[in-house]
C-alpha cells in the first residue's frame, strides 16, 4: 500500500523535503513504519524521541502508535506550532 | 468563518461581515509582524515566513472556533490567518467576535488567539536577506493557553 507523508518546519529543513510517498507492506501499523524511517534517515530516530512532536494521521493527533496504517493515509510530522 | 490567505487583507472587509443590529460589542484582535532582531547582534529582521499545513490548520480553527461558540453568547466570529510572506507591519491574524454585551466577546476573542498560537498548524520563520531562523515556541504561550482548559467547553 502506499502513504503519504508530510514534513514541516526543522524537519522539512533537515530533511530537504516536505512531503514523501512510501509503498509499505499491508497491515503496517505506525510503530513498524517508524523503525523503517529511522532505517531511512537516522534523523527519524531524533525526531521521534522529541516528545514536543505530534504525529497525525489523516488530520488527527494520534497516541497509540500501534494504530494500523491503511491505503491513502496521509501522515504528518509536527514539531512545536507558532502561529498568530 | 475561518480563511487562509497568502495576500493581505482589508480589516473593513471582515468588519462588513460581522456587523450586525445584533451586536452590542465587536472585539479585534490584530496579529502584525513586529520588526525583531535576526539574532543576538544589531541585525534587524526583513520579513517573516509563515508556513502552513493548510488542511489540518482549517479543521483547528474551526474547531477553537466552535469551542468559543459553545463557551460564550456570540454573535458571529471570524478567524483570519495569513500563510507565505508577510512584510514588517503587515497582518498575520485577525480575530473578530461580535456579542450583545462586551464580555463575550473579549473572553472568547483573547481565547480564540490564546489557543490558536499554540494549536494550529503554523511554523514562523525570522527572515534577513537569504538567511531564514525557526521562532520557538514559547513557554508562556503554552501556559496562556492551558490557562482556559477549566473555561471552555472543550470537545
Amino acid at each position: 500500500m502506499k502513504i503519504k507523508i508530510k514534513y514541516f518546519s526543522w524537519i522539512r529543513i533537515k530533511l530537504n523535503k516536505s512531503e514523501e510517498f512510501l509503498n509499505i507492506d499491508d497491515k503496517t501499523n505506525f510503530e513498524e513504519l517508524k523503525k523503517i524511517l529511522i532505517s531511512n534517515n537516522n534523523l527519524f530516530s531524533e525526531i521521534f524521541k522529541d516528545n514536543s512532536i505530534k504525529i497525525f494521521i489523516n488530520f488527527k493527533e494520534i497516541e497509540n502508535h500501534q494504530i494500523n496504517l491503511s491505503n491513502g493515509d496521509e501522515l504528518a510530522i509536527l514539531p512545536p506550532v507558532t502561529g498568530g | 468563518m475561518i480563511k487562509i490567505l497568502k495576500k493581505n487583507f482589508s480589516i473593513d472587509e471582515y468588519y462588513e461581515k460581522i456587523k450586525s443590529n445584533e451586536n452590542g460589542a465587536i472585539s479585534f484582535f490584530l496579529g502584525t509582524v513586529r520588526q525583531d532582531l535576526f539574532d543576538n547582534e544589531t541585525n534587524k529582521i526583513e520579513s517573516i515566513f509563515l508556513e502552513c499545513y493548510r488542511d489540518l490548520a482549517i479543521k483547528q480553527l474551526e474547531q477553537i472556533r466552535k469551542e468559543a461558540l459553545k463557551t460564550w453568547k456570540l454573535n458571529n466570529c471570524l478567524i483570519i490567518h495569513r500563510e507565505g510572506s508577510i512584510n514588517i507591519g503587515e497582518k498575520i491574524v485577525l480575530v473578530m467576535t461580535s456579542s450583545s454585551h462586551r464580555e463575550d466577546s473579549i473572553r472568547s476573542n483573547e481565547f480564540i488567539i490564546d489557543r490558536l498560537k499554540v494549536e494550529a498548524a503554523f511554523w514562523k520563520f525570522k527572515i534577513l536577506k537569504n538567511q531564514s531562523k525557526i521562532i520557538e515556541q514559547k513557554e508562556k504561550d503554552i501556559e496562556k493557553s492551558l490557562k482556559w482548559s477549566d473555561i471552555v467547553n472543550e470537545e
